[in-house]
């Protein structure tokens, strides 16, 4: 639009430049020639872009080529065997009611079987000299019974500190999280939540009660933005999670909800 | 005063140019060695660093953004509702809030790992951090990424709109479409504004200038608008509608009195009035164009009245700015852009228009007291009715009169040219305006001069005719001893001559070979003086040898030339304790010894003296100017006194290549300590 269009303005009142298409044709073939050099030539982190963008396009290309010969190759189907029902009688015939559970039973026992059928059953276990730095204190620094934690914790609201002097396991304010992303593994969608408190730390109760995130803690998180509603009616607002990344070395929590 | 130029804001790079750009900054300007034995508040730091620096480098970025893009509530009004009928304030606004909310949170994502970073304990731990917390950050901007492409969309096109100036003079030029208002810009001003024969031609606003009166004037072309409600108009149409609405300009209404455009006079005046509203406190001028295709006069009854209504309407904005209710022709024009009929008077209507109106709002204004006091503009009164004419004395008047008639053009050289035969036929003599003695001697030839000699003087007039001479000469010469050719033969020598002559001949070989020899390699030797006889060529044992062998005794020559070589040895001086001269010779046995030792203490005392004076300070009589000079002349005879290495030693400029591995400092066992001296 604006007065300073002037190439398009040349254009329109000259036409384009005699050698224009032949120049863009022969750029555009050069253009690969000097693509690929600039691939071949590139070093470090500048070559595995280069390279990763190369691939994807690769693969994309590979997907469409098969997506175009699936279209054009003939295929032979499944026989029919004797005797089948189509698909929408599949299920009325072979289902059996054997037994009526109520909903509510059948979640009771969900939960007494399944309890700690979690998404990370294992986890790396974590030695004590890894979990907590030793502080030296005294005037001649040679005491040694101070231990900071070097792991995130979760500190309750109401937590006050014990006397400094006396204070054995210090959790240090930097460390600590109140907040987690959880995800819903059937709804495949993330939320910022609160964290109640540590349930479990599976490297021991002492750092369950210290409230240490690891990896694989379970963790109970308020879910009530979520709305999730209880067989009876009632707003479920915790919930418990199990941690799925080390917290200490991403610097955030990230949990899967577990249901 | 603010400056509207929108063509300095820096390039927006899209979401994926500004995380390589920003990510390799911080690869090339932070430091990458680390390992995993430095102390851990070492490891902390180099990760801490990089956190921080691509924080900066993104707060940097983006804050460039946010304040290169002009604010819409503090431009000009006409620049913010352009910018809004253009690219609607509302998507421009969010997009810039987009920017303000990542640049805090890149910001508190920062301090939050730089706070987790001071409890890291490993490299490993460390280094996760800051690849998270570089990962968030660039997730932050991934976000952002359409906003980032609208406004780099968004700063092409305001780089290109038109450089208008909201506060200067401006003319200001609207209508219907396809009424001519472009032609009108293309002769008035030189902004090439493409002109066609279809609506719409110009879809924005186009700026060019024009002078009037010493003055410039800004001359701003737009879009047609059509009659129909302000919420049905389009952009274009918008575009004329802002600027007609914040421009304190001259407006020229265009008319196409002969309706080709498409719409009649009845349409257009429906349009003028329902604009009506947008001309107030503006000079008005109503212009009626094509002309050439209808005159003015020519029109029906009820167009005519048309015509007359709207002029009704443009005379109340002259008299809305206290302009006499007479002055009828500033208001109402004809024109005809194609034969350029009246378009000069347009232009000068309206520009004598807008200045009056300008000028009176000047005076209007309160500003303009504090300038009228300074100046004053002495007019005197007549203190009878006697004239008094400016008086000329009658012999300026005269002389003048002279000099007028003496004063004919100077014939330049172009004027030679055209006379005789134009340019490339004639050519211009330089030598017209040399200065001498005589003008005689303009057009002589000039002599030669070669190396401070005349070239003339070595010419020869008949030197064909002495060759021709020369070489028949030499032709009956030739003819003469044809026959009698001389050759060396041995035939005719005796076995002494024989000898002799191999031996000429051996030596000679000789000579050639060792010549040879010296010049093959004469690129790379040293130019050696011969008298320090590098290849031990000029002994006097050679010199015995040949002297022998020639039959003659050397053992004198030998002798001469050795004692020759030795250096005159130092002879005894007398004056060597005292150099005072003639004293010395008269005491020089029974010197008392009180005066001797008054005599050294007065020496010592004077060296002491003499060496406590800097060799820089001038010393009267001694001749220098200032110290300087001394220190100059000192430094000068010193170097003098330097000789220069010319015998092919080893010098500091040579290229040396030290003993890399001294075997000394290699070899054998080592212990603590010995590695540098054994």
């Amino acid at each position: 639009m604006p007065q300073g269009d002037y190439i398009e303005l040349h254009r329109k009142r000259h036409g384009y430049r005699h050698d224009y298409f032949e120049k863009k044709r022969k750029k555009e073939a050069r253009q690969v020639h000097e693509r690929s050099a600039k691939a071949q030539k590139a070093l470090g982190i500048k070559g595995k872009m280069i390279a990763k963008k190369n691939y994807a396009e690769k693969a994309l290309m590979k997907k469409t080529l098969a997506m175009h010969e699936e279209s054009s190759t003939r295929r032979k189907v499944d026989e029919v065997q004797e005797g089948a029902i189509p698909a929408y009688l599949m299920d009325r015939e072979n289902t059996t009611r054997a037994k009526v559970l109520s909903n509510t039973i059948k979640q009771k026992r969900k939960e007494k079987a399944g309890k700690w059928e979690v998404p990370l059953p294992k986890v790396r276990p974590v030695a004590e000299d890894e979990m907590f730095k030793v502080i030296r204190t005294g005037k001649r620094k040679t005491k040694q019974w101070k231990r900071m934690v070097t792991k995130c914790t979760f500190v309750g609201p109401g937590f006050t500190r014990k006397p400094p002097k006396y204070e054995r396991f210090i959790r240090p304010s930097g460390l600590r999280f109140t907040k987690a992303h959880v995800t819903h593994p059937e709804l495949k969608c993330t939320f910022n939540l609160d964290i109640i408190g540590v349930k479990k730390n599976p490297n021991g109760p002492m750092y369950t009660s210290l409230g240490v995130m690891t990896r694989g803690t379970i963790i109970e998180v308020n879910v009530s933005e979520l709305g999730l509603v209880t067989p009876a009616g009632k707003v479920v607002w915790g919930k418990y999670a199990q941690v799925t990344n080390n917290p200490e070395n991403d610097g955030c929590i990230n949990a899967v909800l577990l249901v | 005063m603010v400056q509207y130029n929108f063509k300095k804001i820096t390039v927006v790079p899209n979401g994926k140019d500004f995380v390589d750009i920003i990510l390799s900054r911080t690869q090339r300007q932070t430091p990458t060695v680390v390992h995993k034995g430095y102390a851990i508040s070492r490891l902390r730091q180099f990760y801490m660093r990089k956190v921080k620096y691509t924080q900066q480098n993104f707060h940097e970025k983006l804050s460039t953004i946010i304040d290169e893009f002009p604010r819409l509530d503090d431009i000009h009004p006409f620049y913010g509702d352009l910018l809004h009928v253009l690219y609607n304030k509302d998507h421009y606004k969010l997009a810039l809030g987009q920017i303000n909310t990542a640049r805090n949170l890149i910001s508190k994502i920062a301090k939050d790992y730089v706070k987790l970073l001071k409890y890291g304990d490993s490299l490993y731990r460390c280094k996760s951090l800051k690849v998270a917390a570089l990962g968030r950050m660039c997730t932050v901007i991934k976000r952002i990424g359409p906003s980032l492409a609208y406004l780099e969309q968004i700063r092409q096109h305001m780089a290109r709109l038109p450089s208008i100036d909201p506060n200067t003079r401006t003319i200001l030029i609207c209508g219907y479409p396809n009424v001519g208002k472009s032609s009108f810009m293309n002769k008035v001003t030189r902004a090439d504004v493409d002109v066609q024969p279809y609506a719409f031609t110009t879809k924005s606003l186009f700026v060019g200038h024009t002078d009037y009166k010493y003055l410039r004037y800004q001359v701003i072309d737009t879009p047609g608008i059509l009659d129909r409600p302000f919420e049905d108009r389009n952009i274009i149409e918008m575009c004329s509608i802002t600027a007609l609405a914040h421009l304190r300009a001259a407006v020229l209404f265009f008319l196409d009195i002969s309706g080709s455009c498409g719409y009649t006079i009845a349409q257009q005046a429906a349009l003028f009035h329902s604009i009506k509203s947008l001309f107030m406190n503006k000079p008005l001028i109503i212009v009626c164009n094509k002309t050439d295709l209808q005159p003015l006069d020519g029109l029906s009854e009820e167009d005519m009245k048309l015509v007359r209504e709207m002029q009704a309407e443009a005379m109340k904005t002259v008299m809305g700015q206290g302009g006499e209710a007479s002055n009828e022709e500033g208001v109402l024009l004809t024109m005809s852009t194609l034969t350029e009929d009246g378009v000069i008077n347009v232009k000068n209507a309206a520009c004598e228009r807008l200045l009056n109106q300008r000028v009176e709002l000047k005076m209007k204004s309160k500003k303009i007291n504090d300038c009228l006091n300074r100046f004053h503009v002495a007019i005197p009164k007549p203190r009878d009715q006697k004239e008094r004419p400016p008086c000329i004395p009658q012999a300026v008047l005269e002389a003048k009169a002279k000099e007028a008639a003496q004063k004919e053009k100077r014939k330049t050289e172009k004027d030679l040219e055209e006379e005789n035969g134009g340019a490339g036929v004639y050519s211009a003599s330089l030598r017209k305006k040399y200065i001498l003695a005589s003008d005689e001697w303009k057009e002589d030839v000039l002599p030669e001069i070669l190396d401070g000699h005349n070239v003339y003087d070595f010419i020869d007039p008949d030197i064909l005719l002495r060759l021709e001479e020369l070489e028949r000469e030499e032709g009956l010469r030739q003819a003469e001893e044809g026959d009698d050719e001389f050759e060396m033969d041995d035939d005719d020598l005796s076995p002494e001559e024989r000898e002799a002559l191999a031996a000429i001949r051996k030596k000679k070989s000789l000579l050639i070979q060792q010549h040879r020899i010296k010049k093959s390699t004469a690129e790379s030797r040293p130019t050696v003086p011969r008298k320090f006889d590098k290849d031990r060529e000029f002994t006097t044992k050679r010199m015995g040898r040949q002297l022998s062998r020639m039959g003659l005794d050397p053992s004198l020559a030998i002798g001469r030339a050795r004692s020759k070589s030795r250096g005159r040895k130092r002879e005894r001086s007398l004056d060597r304790g005292d150099n005072d001269g003639g004293e010395a010779m008269d005491m020089d046995v029974d010197r008392p010894k009180k005066m001797l030792r008054a005599r050294s203490r007065s020496q010592s005392m004077a060296r002491s003296r003499s060496t406590s004076r800097p060799p820089s300070e001038v010393v009267p009589g001694e001749g220098f100017k200032d110290s300087a000079q001394k220190v100059k002349a000192y430094k000068l005879a010193k170097k003098s006194v330097k000789k220069r290495n010319k015998d092919a030693r080893r010098g500091e400029a040579d290229r040396v290549i030290p003993t890399l591995k001294p075997k000394h400092l290699y070899s054998g066992k080592r212990s603590t300590g010995k590695t540098d001296r054994r």
